[in-house]
């Protein structure tokens, strides 16, 4: 055979193997099951994707597609694109959202925990104090009763849920000093402060470790019972919205993310507090 | 438009076979190779065009969303305007411009010598196993992803630099020896390109003369590669001010005025991936859209530098 027309033929048959590979995975993925679309916050995002997977394995026919996105971002997709079965949000809805006719589910509690470095002297800040530390009034530790060293304030990046949450507990209208480090995620946050001595910052309190060190704010620390009081300051809850009916599929995988499975095992383990406080925390 | 048939074919033969003549001409070129050249020609055509379609795309979808800003910020306090407040609708860009004038000029302070004595080594001075050993470790350091730059700068750099001044060690310093390290690669291959275009004869010359070899290299090489190198530079300028992931990590991101080598700040690429998880329409998404066109414009100059440059480089030596 000359070698052109085996070189034709090869090529042939190459092609032939991919359009059946392309075959089968389109078949793969048209196969008979219902999606659920959970988009939004990527403080739930942790929660969601662990209900996600172990709810599909009970499921087989339907599939749970999560994505974080951004609380604003999640609350759009349900509400107004209709492109996501759940949103999922950090924050209450706040003005036109609040229009949209959604359904708030509470599925988790979150407190935001003010951290600082663990050589710091310093164990409790009023809530002013605090405000006035981010806003560049306070800007050495002696003038809070810690040690001399110069505050380095370390911040969210504005798309973060968290600093929504940390504004809206604390800050109000007070501007945020703007010479403050910008980290786009907690575990850098953490991170920084662990190795910056005179370093302040916040972050979910799930996600505390011994590396840094949570202050209590007005004399209240930020422990488990506290937090789902909501007698700690900077409280907060995370939420599930649907419209006013939402799939059948998807109205199960909330009942199953409420379940005891969820609420004590992916919810405590990405650092939160389950919806429904037992008499037995701390 | 029938190019391809025409260079097979004798030249006797007409430029356009008219369809009579089509079996004598078979014999010559089938028209199964014919179709097939004029395809390929087509191909080729159709691939290079992509480039020139992705240029033009790009700028005019940045352009177009960046126009409202003209009605919606005010073009003075866009590219004058000190403050940037997203919560306040502030939209100025003159710290991310100065932010990313002072990272990409010290990087280059720091890089491109760096990046030049390495290139002369390489072409000039470096035995066979030398060479060997550093241009693939050079060309190595092109191929390392600019998050991996990025968290070397975080985990390493970032608390060197806190720890001898202090804070957290996000800035411009801290930006300045990522950075340098990134452009290394870029700046010293084509450097050495341009050194190593320049014929022997001019060197042999040198020696002749009895010019040492230091003598050589400052006095006839450099000036000779000069506009080759200054090209080199350039281009390495525009990948440290087109660097976002790295400095994203360690410039610290906040949206102030220079204030300090050890002091966060902020770049237009860093600001801009920061803003877009989460810009919503309206003035806040055009100005991102207008740093966008602002970066562009400014990549455009570089390139625009880099061909006039090369133009009068023809005229100096190859000639």
């Amino acid at each position: 055979m000359p070698r052109a027309q085996l070189k034709r033929r090869v090529l042939l048959a190459s092609l032939l193997c991919m359009l059946l590979l392309a075959s089968l995975i389109l078949s793969a993925c048209s196969k008979d099951t219902t999606d659920v679309v959970v988009s939004g916050s990527t403080t739930v995002e942790p929660i969601a994707e662990v209900a996600g997977e172990d709810y599909g394995k009970a499921h087989p026919n339907v599939s749970i597609l999560v994505s974080g996105l951004g609380s604003s971002a999640g609350i759009e997709a349900v509400g107004v694109t209709k492109t996501a079965d759940i949103g999922t949000s950090s924050r209450e809805l706040k003005g036109s959202e609040l229009k949209l006719g959604l359904k708030v589910i509470p599925i988790a509690h979150d407190g935001i925990a003010v951290v600082v470095n663990p050589a710091n002297t310093v164990r409790n800040l009023s809530m002013s104090d605090l405000r006035a530390i981010f806003a560049g009034k306070i800007t050495n530790w002696k003038e809070v009763g810690g040690p001399d060293e110069p505050i380095t304030l370390v911040n969210r990046d504005e798309s973060s849920g968290t600093r929504d949450a940390f504004t809206s507990f604390v800050m109000g209208d007070t501007p945020f000093e703007i010479n403050a480090v910008v980290l786009p995620g907690t575990g850098q946050v953490r991170e920084v402060i662990r190795r910056t001595k005179g370093a302040i910052g916040y972050i979910s309190e799930g996600f505390v470790k011994g590396d840094v060190r949570a202050l209590s704010i007005n004399g209240i620390t930020p422990s488990a019972a506290n937090i789902s009081s909501e007698k700690y300051p900077l409280s907060r809850s995370l939420y599930f919205l649907t419209r006013a009916d939402p799939s059948p599929e998807a109205q199960d995988y909330i009942n199953y993310v409420l379940s005891d499975a969820i609420q004590e095992g992916a919810v405590r383990d990405a650092g939160y507090l389950p919806i429904k406080i037992k008499s037995g925390d701390k | 438009m029938t190019p391809s048939v025409t260079l097979r074919t004798p030249d006797k033969a007409p430029t356009a076979v008219p369809q009579q003549h089509k079996k004598a001409e078979l014999t010559l070129v089938s028209r199964s190779t014919q179709i097939k050249e004029r395809a390929l020609s087509l191909l080729f055509f159709l691939c290079a065009i992509v480039a020139v379609l992705g240029v033009v795309l790009i700028f005019a979808f940045v352009a177009v969303r960046a126009v409202p800003l003209f009605k919606q910020i005010g073009f003075l306090n866009f590219i004058a305007g000190t403050k940037w407040s997203v919560a306040n609708s502030q939209f100025g860009v003159v710290p991310f411009i100065v932010g990313s004038v002072v990272v990409t000029a010290g990087a280059l302070a720091i890089g491109a010598p760096l990046a030049i004595l390495t290139a002369l080594f390489l072409s000039e001075i470096a035995g066979p196993r030398a060479r060997a050993v550093i241009r693939p470790a050079v060309e190595l350091l092109a191929g390392i992803p600019s998050v991996v730059y990025g968290f070397f700068g975080v985990t390493v750099v970032a608390p060197l630099v806190g720890r001898m001044f202090g804070g957290a060690g996000f800035g411009p310093l801290t930006a300045w020896i990522v950075l340098s390290i990134m452009i290394v690669p870029t700046i010293s291959m084509l450097s050495e390109d341009a050194l190593d275009s320049i014929p022997m004869g001019i060197r042999e010359a040198s020696f002749a003369m009895g010019a040492t070899q230091w003598q050589t290299i400052y006095k006839v090489v450099l000036p000779a590669a000069k506009i080759g190198i200054i090209d080199a530079t350039i281009l390495g300028m525009g990948r440290a001010i087109g660097e976002t992931m790295a400095v994203l990590m360690i410039v610290g991101n906040a949206p102030q005025m220079f204030a300090g080598l050890t002091k966060p700040i902020a770049t237009l690429t860093s600001q801009i991936v920061l803003g877009m998880s989460y810009a919503t329409p309206g003035a806040f998404q055009t100005a991102l859209f207008g740093m966008a066109a602002l970066l562009f414009i400014i990549s455009m100059g570089l390139v625009l530098t880099v061909r006039i440059l090369s133009r009068g480089k023809r005229g100096t030596y190859d000639a």
